[in-house]
């Protein structure tokens, strides 16, 4: 009796085993060969045939596939765009008309004084540095709130993404009277003084106190803005905008005058609100406050890069 | 030829079949690993329809929480400013990273579930009385034990879903009366979750918790035994009990001379006889093998594909919209915010009915349970007749407990507002 028991259970039990190791072992496989297959193996290898045919047998020989980073606790960058866009230093090497993500970094007038490996790539572009997978990088998603500032989300706030990005140089030069290729962050600051914004608002110490203070109006959190008579996209940039151009129309009850400036003029300035955060960058990040300008009269003269 | 494939198969098969019942008893009796289970089982306790094996799911479950947990401890850092990076980099950087983390979660809220569903079974089995009413207490601080670790889990990636998580988790317990302030205060570390908060559930995550659930399981089963195994086995000795029996054949002696009864040799401990019970060796260790590794694929299965939730850094001054507390108390959520009234500009916080005396309520429910329970004669057996209205009761708060997680999981969406899965919800407004 108990001897058939037993038996009858074996049976039962060890087919279900095999089956279950079979299944364990399909499991493994494919968590193995999702480790392998990630999205920038292609990419890596794409780039050493790159390198190859520009000449550099030497560069392609000892290019190793791995997730490549830019790392600089002082800014707390951990930059794993590179693990992509793997030509962003080979400008002037490589052609510049290679598609992305292996395309070189423009070699822009600034650039000298930003090298990559102290800046790395997100203080200025945005996005999840962390990442490993384009979209995750450029998107971020899950509550990920600082996607990277491309073209097209430049296209939605109306303003290029040169002029879009102004917005995060002005984290560390937001004590520049102006700066050197930063037009539309310029524009605002000189309409801010214009305006006499500061009559009524405070930043930094400096103004009137008979409006909100301003000093991180870019931290505020879209849900902090009232959205009930914003016309267009519901986004604090956008807020912003017809706000300068109507402040009556979307603050009922503000004492702020309709300024019904032309929107450009009503974008450059929402660029300027939004560059204005609480960023902990070290000292040296942080440029010299600018002498005294000589001329004074025009804007353009006072930018002495 | 056809011998050597038989005896290679043999090898990779590696069949053991105790050539004696002495041997399949030594198997056990004399391993390390195996000598807490009886040297023999009653086959009933061994079949999946009675305990449908929901204990040694939960318990599998808590091996691979252990393993990938301790794995888990070499990449993550228990500080507000490295936790959500060193998070980032296991999904992102680190080997497998990823599919550890998942595992480690979907285990974890597998482990919460399964907890609860071996509750249920001992309940709707009935057997939880007469002397193992004390290990269904010990099963009690088990699935407390198991609610604790799994909520100071919850806490350590230190994103937006952690950090209100935990704030909204913890502002209801401060609900108490007089302990409750105080209570938070402890748990905390301080009046707000914060660094001295991560680095308090961390130690209560990773030590604290673990070792004394570990120690309860090592006690739940060690009872289990000695309360003379499942209760499933219950029907059955008391039929084996009732039997008429024949005097042996051969003459017990006892000191002083022919005694009646059976001889030791002929009915075992537990009250069986030996046509009732089979060698634990290898009939039940192979079973909890195959739960085991059952239980490894399925999360293994869901750590493939689906990802554990991961949200933006945790941000003290920007409650998300809206913040839930994980599912496993958001029936608590959902209870205070219906308990919670408005008159005119007048507050009445739901936090006290809601957070504190239902769940209190609850809790002395299941404390008190096997004391209060008079029915007879129906341990061991699925849904008996004679515990209906029991079973009923707690079919009943089971299903109330449900329907609010599922509303207060999926039904809730901005501004806690009811929305059906498939209605559109308001898009929430957004920086660019």
């Amino acid at each position: 009796m108990a001897e058939r028991r037993d038996q009858s259970l074996e049976r039962q039990d060890f087919a279900w085993l095999v089956l279950m190791s079979l299944i364990f072992f399909g499991l493994v496989a494919i968590g193995l060969w999702r480790e392998y297959a990630t999205a920038w193996r292609p990419w890596q290898r794409e780039f050493k045939l790159v390198l190859a045919h520009a000449g550099r047998f030497q560069d392609a020989r000892k290019f190793q596939p791995g997730i490549r980073q830019i790392w600089n606790p002082e800014l707390g960058v951990v930059d794993r765009c590179v693990s992509c866009h793997l030509g962003y230093e080979w400008g002037g090497i490589l052609p510049a008309a290679l598609r992305q993500p292996l395309t070189p970094h423009p070699n822009l007038s600034f650039m000298n004084r930003h090298p990559f490996d102290r800046f790395g790539c997100t203080p200025c572009h945005a996005g999840q540095g962390w990442a490993t997978n384009a979209h995750a990088a450029h998107y971020g998603g899950g509550g990920w709130e600082e996607p990277m500032l491309s073209r097209r989300l430049a296209a939605g706030c109306g303003v290029s993404e040169a002029e879009l990005l102004q917005m995060r140089c002005n984290f560390c030069h937001r004590r520049d009277r102006s700066t050197q290729g930063m037009d539309a962050i310029n524009l605002a600051k000189t309409l801010i003084k214009k305006k006499k914004c500061l009559i009524c608002h405070s930043v930094e110490g400096q103004g009137g106190h008979s409006a909100p203070d301003l000093t991180y109006e870019g931290d505020k959190d879209p849900e902090q803005f009232d959205f009930s008579h914003i016309a267009g996209a519901r986004t604090v940039f956008n807020w912003h905008v017809e706000h300068f151009i109507a402040a009556g129309k979307v603050s009922p009850k503000t004492a702020m005058p309709d300024y019904d400036m032309p929107p450009d003029q009503a974008r450059a300035l929402a660029l300027l609100m939004l560059s204005w955060r609480h960023i902990n960058y070290p000292p040296q990040y942080i440029p010299q406050p600018q002498s005294a300008p000589q001329t004074a009269a025009t804007p353009a003269a006072s930018s002495n890069h | 030829m056809a011998g050597g494939i038989q005896r290679l198969w043999r090898k990779l098969a590696w069949p053991w079949s105790p050539a004696s019942d002495r041997e399949a008893s030594e198997a056990i009796v004399r391993n390390l690993w195996l000598h807490w289970f009886p040297a023999k089982v009653s086959g009933r306790s061994l079949s999946w329809s009675y305990s449908l094996w929901l204990g040694t799911a939960a318990a599998s479950l808590f091996v691979i929480l252990t393993v990938t947990g301790v794995m888990l401890m070499f990449f993550y850092v228990p500080s507000t400013e490295r936790a959500y990076g060193s998070i980032k980099d296991l999904e992102y950087a680190v080997s497998f990273g990823r599919l550890l983390r998942n595992q480690h979660r979907w285990a974890a809220e597998g482990m919460v579930a399964l907890a609860f569903m071996h509750m249920a079974r001992v309940f709707f089995t009935g057997a939880y009385r007469g002397s193992r009413a004390l290990n269904w207490l010990v099963g009690v601080a088990l699935l407390l034990g198991t609610l604790m670790l799994s909520f100071t889990g919850y806490l350590l990636p230190w994103d937006q879903l952690a950090y209100w998580a935990i704030t909204v988790g913890t502002n209801i317990a401060s609900q108490a009366p007089l302990v409750g302030p105080t209570a938070r205060y402890i748990l905390l570390g301080g009046h707000f979750v914060g660094q001295q908060t991560l680095l308090r559930f961390y130690v209560l995550h990773v030590f604290f918790l673990p070792a004394v659930v570990w120690i309860l399981v090592a006690y739940h089963m060690w009872r289990v035994r000695k309360d003379g195994g499942l209760a499933a086995i219950e029907p059955l000795r008391a039929l084996r009990r009732a039997e008429p029996r024949e005097m042996p054949r051969t003459k017990s002696y006892s000191l002083f001379g022919l005694t009646p009864g059976t001889s030791v040799a002929v009915a075992s401990s537990m009250g069986l006889e030996e046509s009732d019970q089979v060698a634990s060796s290898p009939n039940l260790t192979r079973r909890m093998m195959l739960v085991f590794l059952t239980v490894f694929n399925l999360t293994l299965l869901l750590s493939l594909f689906i990802n554990a939730p991961l949200e933006g850094p945790a941000n003290p001054s920007v409650t998300p919209n809206p913040a839930k507390a994980p599912w496993y108390f958001v029936w608590l959520q959902e209870l205070v915010s219906w308990t919670t009234v408005h008159l005119g500009s007048i507050t009445i916080s739901g936090g006290l009915l809601g957070g504190i005396l239902v769940p209190g309520i609850l809790l002395a429910a299941l404390i008190l349970w096997p004391f209060l329970d008079r029915s007879t004669d129906a341990e061991g057996v699925w849904f008996a007749p004679e515990r209906k209205r029991q079973n009923a009761v707690f079919v009943v708060i089971t299903a109330v407990i449900i329907i609010l997680i599922v509303v207060g999981a999926w039904l809730r969406g901005p501004y806690w507002h009811l929305y059906w899965p498939w209605s559109p919800r308001p898009v929430l407004p957004r920086v660019l």
